[in-house]
């Protein structure tokens, strides 16, 4: 299993370079900022991330604005703080849009009522939290993640919000274990993306013949009855024959999900 | 609270209410069969005051945001203050996650149960 363990290493080293400008009709300043690169994991959430950007760009605008809460805008849709940032490339970047990411920076007209407020970094890490809880609920009737300690929890989330592989994945290979009684996970945690935000089912791992069921299976159960469907994640279109179980313990996210973003072609 | 604020929040609970509750309002069969809806159970923990009423029938392509306000309205709490809403007593589903979600993977007997607290109740 060395090989697959890779695998892990390789989903956490994913980054995306982004280039962040701030949206020209807030600068205040006589001088233009100059635009703001940053490398970021997509494992990762903008919000932990974008400290250094906040501050780049908030001596550009206007006082009143300095103290507002940032947003960011690409292609006129506001980002959903609460999506891993390599979702949101995978959700709203095309084939035609190249990298580095280029995304908006605003302080004014905070869109209330199509992304939600965050105030400060212990909101995401509550989501965070809750989505972990929710994975394992679906795959071990929640009892290992109840079974953690706070300090089990705290390694979780600082392991992510630094960026330490070891530390994340000491505590976080426990959630991936199938336990003593069972044959694999109870249900497989994940969501689909379509362009207007995202499905949940529960689908089991292995069918009731005991044979393990795809990637191809899933996309059936979410969407009987269509064919043509480009599905991505980690940036990648996976092979369909992908067992779901394994696709579970390796590419999931740290909240513990497979996000997949899914076109359905007509 | 001034009665006149008092009486008017009052108005705008009945209002969603009669949005939520398809059961007792006079909605058109139209209505009724074009939009999928799920029976939720809504139950109070730690000091949350109790709702009169439990069981709702909504609309499952509603947001977990619209029910958090909707139960706000119903205690006539402040929109301001806090609300937390948790599934299987675990974790507490984000706003924007759609009911139909949880309604499809935490259901039981046809009930998607929800508790309701105001500070957080399960970390």
């Amino acid at each position: 299993m060395a090989n697959d363990r890779e695998v892990l290493r390789e989903v956490w080293e994913g980054k995306l370079p982004i280039c962040f400008k701030l949206d020209n009709d807030e600068v205040v300043d006589i001088q233009q900022p100059d635009p703001f690169y940053l490398m970021v994991p997509r494992l990762s959430y903008f919000p932990l991330v974008t400290d250094k950007v906040k501050k780049h760009f908030s001596k550009y605008v206007s006082k009143e604005l300095q103290d507002q809460e940032m947003w960011m805008e690409f292609n006129g849709q506001p980002l959903k703080w609460q999506y891993p940032i390599g979702v949101l490339s995978d959700l709203l970047r095309g084939p035609e849009d190249h990298l580095p990411w280029s995304i908006t920076v605003h302080f004014d007209k905070f869109p209330e009522l199509v992304i939600y407020k965050f105030s400060n970094k212990e909101t995401i890490e509550a989501y965070f939290m809750s989505c972990l809880k929710e994975a394992d609920v679906l795959k071990h009737r929640g009892l290992i993640a109840s079974g953690m300690q706070k300090k089990d929890h705290n390694q979780l989330w600082l392991g992510l919000q630094n960026d330490k592989f070891d530390q994340f994945w000491a505590v976080n290979r426990k959630l991936m274990e199938i336990t003593a009684d069972q044959e694999s996970f109870k249900y497989i945690p994940f969501r689909c993306y379509t362009d207007d935000g995202y499905r949940q089912k529960l689908i089991k791992p292995l069918g009731e013949d005991g044979r393990k069921k795809t990637l191809e299976d899933l996309l059936n159960e979410m969407f009987p009855g269509r064919s043509s469907i480009n599905v991505k994640i980690h940036g990648m279109n996976p092979p369909l024959e992908t067992p779901l179980q394994w696709m579970s313990e390796h590419l999931s996210y740290p909240d513990n999900f497979l996000h997949f973003v899914v076109q359905l072609e007509s | 609270m001034s009665n006149e604020n008092g009486e008017k929040d009052v108005l705008e609970a009945t209002d969603s209410l009669q949005i939520l509750n398809v059961e007792d309002c006079g909605r058109s069969e139209v209505d009724k069969k074009n939009k999928p809806k799920v029976d939720i159970l809504l139950k109070p923990t730690g000091n949350a005051p109790i709702m009169k009423k439990k069981k709702w029938t909504v609309d499952s392509d509603k947001p977990i945001g619209w029910i958090i306000e909707f139960i706000k309205k119903y205690l006539k709490i402040e929109s301001k203050e806090k609300l937390f809403v948790y599934v299987n007593q675990t974790f507490a589903p984000a706003p924007d996650q759609l009911v139909k979600n949880l309604y499809d993977c935490y259901s039981t007997e046809g009930k998607l149960v929800l508790h309701y607290c105001k500070t957080q109740a399960w970390g």
